[in-house]
């Protein structure tokens, strides 16, 4: 059962969305989310509802993938909303119990966050869909490398990046049989208070970090043996190039927040 | 021919710590090895746990260099530093865990981690990858994940991440340790292909007897020092000393030493079931 459990989100389809540079991508996406925060009226999170609608639809995703990404938040989106319905102050007071206030600024504020909160998870998750770790790597790294002037180690993150995504499934599967050999003998994992079922994760997580460091210390012996140095002199088979339909991307993205900066600076008049 | 690997005098020395990280006891992992390989042979090397025959393998990678002696690849001393990574080149290594030495998430890719660490350009990166997964016969399985991969498979990727560096030399350390039998059987036929049709030089370390039997020559080690060496005629017919060393035999050629104890005239060095078969057909027809 644990060995299916797949490691980031990736939706594997052939939509333009997908073809994208990973570059392109997480740029737009930044730029959306900036966007997001940008606005603070409804009209501006209707026509963002619009776009990212419109790119779900491009991208063929299907809906219940960015959906279940929501599920995952439903409890951060509650409580936001119901944090400022009570205690944002405001003039117009619709219900007042004891000492509790609800004003209607309240109520709009909440809306408002929530919306965006919802938004922006859709937009995130919508990256995780369509680019697949690998070029996700690819493209952080080569976006980082500018930032090695002033000593970011933008293949080293990549490379972490690329090693943990490797491993995470191998040690999941390890996970599994330590626990079914420990259950052999007699454990309890799933049994018991909170702090009983925490103790007993122990003789769990010691055989795991010993095997997790020893597998370190071979996979670096194997890295080393095929003479790697570090990302100097580095070359890569798969290079990113910006083509026609990632400058088309960067447009409408930057159309798309002028036109959020306008409502911003115009639309309360 | 020429040397692949030459080494003189090797010795080289583990040291165990204590708690507080001193230096507690030395342990002598190589005590004046002489080996010479030459290139495009064959040389499966045997010994029991602790013999040093891994010890020697990381030698031949400059991985580890020795204490006191030399080692030439190549003609290169892997003592120089400016050396180590044309080594590494020239003499490619496959580990015995076939999980904790593929580092991409994409069989391409981690085939394609090698020749992109000597900064080989973009174009001839693919080239290289498409041809040594060819030449292991895992082409269908490129964008494959790893993980979904027998281990059979796994060492095969392995082995194609090493061609794809265009070593001369192959260091394999026990590749098939971990492997199922017919996982072992499909590294050692890629391994023997290898040698046959690209010529590539090949350091088999190994301790399943059947496999050593396919080498050229066969190395035999015990307590850091080479005991034994020849083809695998030779050095299997003496079983009464491979046993002393603590090495097993291939079955047959057990039998047949017994056979011959026993006072039944037969080959002692048969090394194979047909061997063997044929020996004991040409008996029963004496009688």
């Amino acid at each position: 059962m644990i060995r299916d459990i797949t490691i980031g989100q990736y939706y594997p389809s052939d939509s333009i969305i997908h073809k994208l540079d990973p570059r392109t991508k997480i740029i737009a996406t930044f730029i959306y989310i900036c966007a997001l925060f940008i606005n603070k009226y409804f009209i501006g999170y209707f026509a963002t509802f619009l776009f990212i609608a419109s790119i779900i639809h491009i991208s063929k995703v299907p809906l219940h993938f960015i959906l279940k990404g929501l599920k995952a938040i439903v409890v951060i989106i509650i409580l936001t909303i119901s944090i400022n319905i009570f205690f944002t102050p405001g003039e117009t007071i619709l219900v007042e119990i004891w000492k509790i206030r609800i004003t209607l600024e309240g109520v709009i504020l909440a809306g408002l966050m929530g919306i965006r909160l919802i938004l922006l998870i859709i937009g995130s998750s919508l990256l995780t869909l369509t680019t697949s770790p690998i070029s996700l790597t690819d493209g952080i790294e080569a976006l980082l490398k500018p930032l090695e002037k002033v000593n970011v180690p933008a293949h080293e993150i990549a490379m972490m990046m690329t090693i943990a995504l490797r491993f995470i499934p191998i040690l999941l599967e390890e996970t599994d049989k330590i626990m079914k050999a420990q259950t052999a003998r007699g454990a309890e994992f799933e049994e018991g208070s909170i702090v009983k079922r925490a103790k007993s994760l122990i003789p769990l997580l010691v055989p795991l970090f010993i095997s997790s460091f020893r597998r370190a210390e071979d996979l670096a012996l194997a890295m080393e043996a095929r003479c790697y140095k570090g990302g100097e002199g580095r070359t890569k088979m798969h290079q990113l190039n910006y083509i026609l339909r990632d400058y088309m991307t960067f447009l409408i993205s930057i159309a798309y927040v002028s036109m959020l900066i306008i409502i911003r600076l115009f639309w309360g008049r | 021919m020429e040397e692949m690997v030459m080494g003189n005098g090797l010795v080289f020395e583990y040291h165990v710590h204590n708690d507080r990280g001193e230096v507690e006891d030395t342990f002598r992992a190589l005590d004046g090895v002489e080996v010479e390989i030459k290139k495009g042979e064959f040389v499966a090397i045997l010994g029991r746990n602790g013999s040093g025959k891994s010890t020697l393998a990381k030698h031949v990678n400059a991985l580890l260099v020795p204490k006191a002696g030399t080692l030439w690849v190549k003609g290169m001393d892997t003592k120089e530093h400016d050396n180590v990574w044309k080594v590494r080149q020239s003499a490619g290594m496959v580990f015995q865990n076939p999980d904790n030495q593929i580092i991409a998430t994409i069989v391409e890719e981690d085939v394609a981690f090698g020749p992109e660490n000597l900064g080989v350009e973009a174009g001839k990166i693919r080239k290289r990858v498409d041809g040594a997964l060819a030449v292991v016969g895992m082409t269908e399985y490129a964008r494959h994940s790893p993980n979904k991969l027998s281990g059979g498979q796994k060492q095969r990727v392995a082995i194609a991440g090493v061609l794809a560096m265009k070593p001369e030399c192959i260091v394999l350390d026990e590749p098939t340790a971990m492997l199922d039998p017919s996982g072992r059987i499909e590294v050692i036929e890629t391994v023997k292909q290898l040698n046959k049709e690209e010529g590539i030089t090949i350091i088999l370390i190994t301790h399943f007897m059947e496999e050593a039997v396919q080498a050229d020559r066969v190395i035999v080690m015990d307590q850091g020092k080479i005991e034994m060496q020849g083809s695998p005629k030779e050095v299997f017919s003496d079983v009464s000393r491979l046993k002393e060393i603590g090495l097993d035999v291939p079955q047959v050629t057990e039998v047949a030493y017994m056979l011959k104890n026993d006072g039944i005239s037969i080959d002692e060095t048969i090394l194979t079931v047909e061997e063997m078969v044929d020996a004991i057909c040409r008996l029963k027809s004496k009688n």
